[in-house]
């Protein structure tokens, strides 16, 4: 693979701690090999066999990493629609959004779990083995439920655990069968929900429904084969309990007390949030076309747990504790590639700077991706995930939800995405058979 | 869509006649104009039309495989097909897809599937453009009966997802199976109504009983779907033009009876015979212990020499032979369907014309898409291949990806055809491509 060298680029390494800087970056293989700040080209780019992106001065910065992905989610309304696509279609389906969210600048998403067994893990699988083009994939199971909570989409007339859109298992036994049943099929994380949503009648974002004992007895598997839990846990009860388990990465942790707080701020060198809280502006906002007026989102608690999410995750921020984008994106209140938004957000409702919001889909995507030594910045060494964005996320971080303003995506060395040919502009009459 | 002009280019149009120079305009999804020009005449631009210059590039239709399994996954046998997980196989399937339209097959006719939806699943996420894909006629499984042409399941493992065919057994149930298929979208039943000599039961050998076959037309006629069947016996060819079945695949023991009613019935019915299949597993399928001697036991050296025999009987006699091989097991991988045209050229003496047009103007009725496809003439649908080379004075060339140099597919580029630096050729170890910069 030949060697490429982006130049007259405006460097933003995405730790979150150094101003952008003019410089330009070599890569080697799929690896950023020099990354150097005077105009002049890096040292290593001798020989002239590099690819050369005259970058005029586009900023450069880390591929984007969603923490709360869903592939399988298809931008329909309610759980059952995605539950009843049939596994064929569900499958490409699948692909396709991988593709394109490749495209829009993730180059890392992080599985939050699949609407079938093993969707998640033949996607990662066919990414891996280049089937089909994708970001880098850690694969999560199905959501894991009880009876009546989030999840169990069996209707009581139909009680077919093929029509559960989610896991369903009762004590600590069962709990165990299903977490080794997905263990099998070689997923990366095992999703539990621990807490309840509001659009689940009977089980709304503050009922807390595990018990300890079937938590319990899913960490013990997943800690056995070197796997991670992450969990769905809406209630400050939730938020606890994964603690309390030694649970490292909480979804959504929108109800939190001092305790809460206090607990988190203690593991915050080793746990993550990612709040999602794109998919609660959209159901209070912008979902009134799927039968969910603004009234009636209000009606179901919508507006108390987005206050709720706001206050705790400022505080949460504040302590120093790792808030990462990734919303729920996959439902038709909330479609896919809408994903960048989520940085916005944390700038407008969190007390973000636009700094730290890069740096919680750079830096920290890195770490979240357990590659904390070799991903999310553009660093010497670290693998070449890239964006050349054309404009200046930290003046207007929306643009990085602007397909056009992403000028090109490279991962692991290789350009998903890629700039355009000065040459390929007058197309028309240019294009000729090669001797 | 802009309009895309093809000019300097030879202009073969699929009507059986030599190609001719000239150029051609694509305007939206069809072809909007085929003139001829004379040496050395500057053809006049197209407003706002792409032109490429053909450079005296071959023009012609995009080419047309008539039996075609994307859910064959390259391996030896039907069993490690059939175990391939759904999620794995339709992705398998979509990658086949792509492959069969970058090798210029811009129709393909699915001839069965591995499990019960993929071929309907693929044809409509190409339609909707979830995935690039030929156009695409979808296939139900193998119809089969128990213990016969695709019953995989064993003996102490009855379940029918075992099974790589679909397992019927009466009237009734192939009744049930038909109507099953209708309602999964399939545009054509396939019935196994031989044996095939590698499973155990000789080629010669028929299976279904008559009642059987005619539910099976009635009820596929009754949903507007056709069949095509899997015919290599005698009996079995005959039950195919007794009992209206289209599609004829394989007929290689044809008797002089069956030749003539074949002959008698000629614009009725398609046969694909897949030669490739018994080609290669008489005589390349050693690396997968089918040397020879074990082919030549199983009977298919037998089955070669009177397959083509048969065809070339019934080239004779006008009938329309189609290509499409049976490709999609290990030692007949994807990819590599146009060797039958050479195939069709060097052992059942078409001349290269008639081979062309076997995969072109006659594959268009195939598709059930007479009178719009398989032509370059105006008002045509715009599927048309660019080769590097004369496939009238070698064949071989369809064979060869590089010498395919543009595939297009309903007026769309699926492959553009290779761009010429505006500078020319970069200078030799001199200055870096730029590739972006305003």
């Amino acid at each position: 693979m030949a060697d490429t060298l982006f130049t007259n680029v405006r460097i933003l390494d995405g730790s979150g701690s150094t101003a952008p800087y003019g410089g330009s970056v070599l890569v080697r293989g799929n690896r950023i090999r020099e990354v150097s700040r005077s105009a002049a080209p890096p040292t290593a780019a001798g020989g002239g066999t590099a690819t050369v992106i005259d970058g005029a001065g586009a900023t450069l910065m880390p591929g984007m990493v969603e923490a709360h992905t869903h592939f399988s989610w298809n931008d329909a309304a309610d759980l059952a629609s995605i539950q009843t696509m049939p596994l064929e279609e569900h499958v490409l389906w699948s692909a396709k959004v991988a593709r394109s969210y490749l495209h829009a600048g993730f180059t890392s998403c992080l599985g939050a779990a699949c609407a079938k067994p093993r969707l998640d893990v033949v996607i990662r699988n066919a990414i891996e083995k280049g089937q089909i083009p994708g970001p880098r994939y850690l694969a999560a199971s199905q959501e894991i439920t009880v009876p009546g909570g989030l999840g169990d989409e069996m209707p009581p007339h139909l009680p077919f655990p093929d029509f559960s859109f989610g896991q369903v298992v009762n004590g600590a036994e069962d709990m165990r069968r299903v977490v080794r049943m997905f263990l099998k099929y070689g997923v990366d994380s095992v999703k539990l929900n621990l807490s309840g949503d509001n659009f689940v009648p009977g089980a709304d974002a503050k009922t807390t429904w595990m018990t300890d004992a079937e938590v319990a007895a899913a960490q013990e598997e997943v800690r056995m084969r070197g796997k991670r839990i992450i969990v769905h846990a809406r209630s400050c009860a939730s938020v606890k309990q994964a603690l309390r388990h030694g649970i490292r990465l909480i979804y959504h942790a929108s109800f939190t007390d001092e305790e809460a707080l206090d607990m988190l701020e203690a593991a915050r060198d080793e746990v993550f949030v990612a709040p999602g809280i794109g998919i609660l502006y959209a159901l209070l906002w912008e979902a009134e076309r799927w039968g969910v007026s603004h009234a009636k989102a209000v009606e179901m608690g919508y507006e108390e747990e987005w206050a709720a999410a706001c206050e705790s995750l400022k505080a949460m921020h504040k302590r120093g504790v790792r808030v990462l984008p990734g919303g729920d994106y996959g439902f038709a209140f909330n479609p896919h590639l809408a994903n960048a938004r989520d940085l916005d957000l944390f700038v407008r409702h969190l007390g973000f700077t636009p700094m730290e919001a890069i740096r919680s889909c750079t830096l920290y995507g890195g770490q979240v991706m357990m590659r904390p030594d070799d991903l999310g910045l553009v660093k010497e060494g670290y693998l070449a995930d890239l964006l050349l964005v054309d404009g200046d996320p930290l003046a207007d971080v929306r643009i990085l939800r602007d397909g056009r303003r992403i000028l090109a995506v490279m991962k692991d060395g290789v350009f998903a995405k890629a700039p355009p040919l000065a040459g390929e502009r007058p197309l028309g009459r240019m294009l000729e058979r090669t001797a | 869509m802009a309009d895309v002009h093809f000019t300097n280019v030879r202009i073969f149009d699929g009507g059986g006649d030599a190609p001719f120079t000239g150029d051609v305009l694509v305007s939206g999804n069809k072809i909007a104009r085929v003139v001829r020009t004379t040496y050395g005449e500057r053809v006049p631009p197209v407003a706002g039309a792409t032109v490429i210059d053909g450079a005296g590039a071959f023009l012609m239709p995009g080419m047309v495989e008539a039996h075609t399994h994307f859910s064959w996954n390259d391996q030896p046998s039907l069993d490690s097909i059939q175990r391939m997980p759904p999620e794995e196989h339709i992705l398998w399937c979509a990658e086949v897809a792509r492959k069969y339209l970058d090798m210029g097959w811009t129709s393909c006719v699915g001839a069965a599937t591995a499990k019960p939806r993929l071929d309907v699943v693929i044809r409509n996420a190409i339609n909707d453009g979830t995935i690039v894909g030929p156009r695409y006629i979808a296939a139900s499984q193998e119809i089969t009966v128990p213990g016969g042409l695709g019953d995989t399941t064993a003996p102490h493992l009855p379940q029918h997802e075992f099974a790589f065919g679909a397992i019927v057994s009466g009237a009734e149930e192939m009744r049930r199976c038909v109507r099953m298929f209708a309602k999964y979208g399939v545009d054509q039943i396939k019935i196994n109504l031989s044996g095939e000599s590698i499973t155990g039961m000789p080629s010669e050998m028929s299976q279904f009983t008559e009642e059987e076959i005619a539910t099976c037309v009635d009820e596929a006629r009754r949903w507007g779907k056709r069949v095509a069947a899997h015919a290599r016996s005698t009996w079995s060819i005959k039950q195919c033009i007794k009992q209206g079945i289209e599609v004829i695949y394989h007929a290689s023991f044809i008797d002089e009876e069956g030749l003539d009613l074949l002959e008698a019935h000629k614009f009725d019915h398609f046969v694909a015979p897949g030669l490739a299949w018994l080609i290669n597993t008489c005589h390349h399928a050693s690396a997968w212990g089918l040397t020879p001697e074990v082919t030549r036991k199983m009977g298919y050296h037998r089955e070669l020499e009177a397959a083509v025999e048969s065809m070339k009987a019934m080239r004779r006699r006008g009938i329309r032979i189609l290509p499409g091989g049976d490709y999609g097991f290990a030692w007949t991988p994807h990819g590599t369907n146009a060797k039958d045209l050479e195939t069709f050229v060097k052992v059942i003496g078409m001349s290269p014309m008639e081979a062309l047009l076997s995969a072109t103007a006659w594959g268009a009725p195939m598709m059930r898409l007479g009178k719009v496809l398989g032509y370059i003439r105006e008002g045509y649908l715009a599927d048309i291949l660019l080769i590097d080379g004369d496939p009238l004075a070698d064949i071989t060339v369809l064979q060869d990806r590089k010498r395919i140099l543009a595939v297009m597919k309903d007026g769309e580029f699926h492959r553009a055809p290779p761009l010429q630096r505006p500078g020319g050729a970069r200078p030799p170890g001199g200055a870096p491509v730029t590739r972006w910069a305003t």
